[in-house]
């Protein structure tokens, strides 16, 4: 288990490494960031004003645009692992990765933590700084920060599970772009990337919190504006739905991957 | 002991054709073959004969239809998890190595997925020997991407080599790679075998591969072995009929051992 544990962190490392190779992608993230955010600085500034309000969902225009920044930091951040997943069953490159001691789901989900956190890290650094410039600071709480962080890795470990999924479908679907664009897509507007989930009607957010996707992005975001009061509480609902939503993808993967196993098929001579 | 032993091993596969209708295709065809520690055998045969299918068995990596199948004493399908840390694979067209980052980085990945101690003499020793044998440390500190393609095949063999495997199995190590490093790896190669008695299991369409190598030729075509004999012997199957008069044929007069693969590939 330790050794195991040992070997994981280890390819999270060097996976990480393999991503400050090229700082270049990291400035092109930047420049996409602040030509997104800023057009969401206008969008919800006309929202803000046509409705009136100071606060909707319980955020202000300047919490509204500091929930985006975080949220695309964490939707950028995603590693093409379902593609790459894709890649190694269809070119028979996951030969090389089956020859060793090492788990193929568990290789590639430490693979990815690494590489997202540290996409998600510098994305993060940048979205601050355009944050900051665009409505100035907000008043963050170090535990709120703290619980965030957790909440941010589970959701990083579920998202990963999810590409997981899509990439071992490979083995039955001809083409998983289609389920690719399926699954972006419901994280990006059911997760709550673009709007938090408050501002759903009642009977679709009573919906979507039986379903993993507010989990990847809205759950620990939501954190930060958050009541004092109510803080250990939510942080502490989040985490059990987080690792329910864990046990049950953790489970589909381990099924997928055995069934998956016994479809290898030989490529080349 | 046995490094390989199989028994009547084969691999169907079930291939779609049109909505409902299924078609069996045979990749391998029952083959027995007994490879013993040590000796380096050349496996080959031409595209779609059954090769990689067989390598895929023999690692593990696919579940063979019938018949058995013993690799260093164990069940590769069974005991995968035991036997990947007794073998090195390397499969020509794709990498285990870090693109992006320096050969060192693999090895250290390497290191830690096979729990080798890093800091143990043993480690030290074997990962000095390699770089001053694969003549690695010239580009050691160099993200692979920047390599040629020789130096990273040789940085490829030296990562499969790390934990001491006892079986080295090479899918076409040299293909793609230019004259001059392709027969320094062939020396390699060579020489790993000879002095550290590895056993090295190549398939390779380059006859040049199998006469610096291997010891034994195994010939296989619509997954049957056809030809199971050392390299002179198989230079034998090219021998003109009419020279057949019981006497040992002078070497000189036999075919290359390409002509004479060329024509078994060809024949039906």
């Amino acid at each position: 288990m330790l050794k195991t544990a040992q070997k994981l962190i280890a390819v999270a490392k060097i996976s990480a490494r393999a991503n400050l190779a090229y700082p270049g992608e990291v400035l092109g993230r930047g420049t996409f960031l602040l030509v997104v955010l800023y057009i969401f600085l206008k969008l919800w500034q006309a929202t803000y004003s046509e409705s009136g309000q100071s606060k909707l969902a319980g955020l202000s225009l300047a919490e509204m645009l500091w929930y985006l920044t975080i949220t695309e930091s964490m939707w950028m951040s995603a590693p093409k692992l379902a593609q790459q997943v894709d890649e190694d069953v269809r070119t028979g490159s996951l030969a090389v990765k089956l020859i060793r001691p090492l788990s193929y789901p568990l290789y590639c989900l430490s693979a990815n933590m690494g590489e997202r956190l540290v996409r998600f890290s510098f994305n993060l650094a940048l979205g601050a700084c355009i944050a900051l410039a665009l409505v100035g600071p907000i008043h963050l709480r170090a535990e709120a920060l703290l619980m965030l962080a957790l909440s941010v890795c589970l959701a990083f470990l579920l998202d990963g599970l999810g590409h997981l999924i899509v990439g071992l479908s490979a083995f039955w679907l001809e083409d998983t772009s289609g389920l690719y664009l399926i699954y972006t897509r419901l994280t990006m507007i059911l997760g709550g990337m673009l709007i938090p989930l408050d501002l759903f009607p009642g009977w679709l957010k009573n919906l979507v919190v039986y379903l993993p996707f507010p989990y990847l992005v809205w759950g620990p975001v939501h954190l930060l504006s958050t009541p004092q009061a109510e803080l250990a509480a939510s942080f502490l609902e989040l985490a059990i739905r987080q690792l329910a939503c864990l046990v049950a993808l953790s489970a589909l993967v381990a099924l997928l991957w055995q069934r998956a196993l016994r479809r290898v098929s030989a490529h080349g001579g | 002991m046995f490094a390989v032993h199989t028994e009547d091993l084969r691999k169907e596969f079930t291939l779609k054709k049109g909505l409902f209708e299924r078609r069996t295709a045979v990749a391998v065809d029952n083959i027995s073959l007994t490879v013993k520690e040590g000796q380096a055998v050349a496996f080959i045969g031409p595209n779609g004969a059954g090769k990689s299918t067989t390598i895929k068995m023999l690692t593990g990596i696919l579940k063979p239809s019938s018949g058995k199948a013993q690799v260093l004493g164990l069940d590769p399908w069974r005991q995968r998890s035991r036997l990947v840390r007794q073998i090195g694979a390397v499969f020509g067209q794709r990498s285990q190595l870090w693109l992006h980052l320096p050969p060192k980085d693999s090895f250290e990945l390497l290191a830690e997925i096979y729990s080798l101690d890093k800091k143990s003499k043993q480690y030290k020793s074997r990962l000095e020997m390699l770089i001053e044998r694969f003549e690695l440390a010239a580009f050691l500190n160099t993200p692979v991407r920047k390599l040629s393609l020789g130096e990273r095949m040789r940085a490829e063999i030296a990562a499969s080599l790390l934990h001491r495997p006892r079986l080295l199995l090479l899918d076409e190590p040299t293909i793609g790679i230019d004259v001059v490093a392709r027969q320094r790896l062939r020396e390699l190669l060579a020489q790993w075998n000879r002095e550290e008695g590895l056993t090295v299991f190549l398939t390779s369409h380059d006859t040049g591969d199998i006469e610096a190598v291997a010891d034994r030729v195994i010939l296989i075509n619509h997954g049957r072995v056809i030809i199971d004999d050392t390299i002179d012997g198989v230079r034998h199957y090219g021998a003109p009929k009419s020279a057949d008069t019981g006497e040992p044929p002078d070497m000189q007069s036999l075919p290359a051992l390409e002509k004479v693969l060329s024509d078994l590939f060809t024949a039906k």
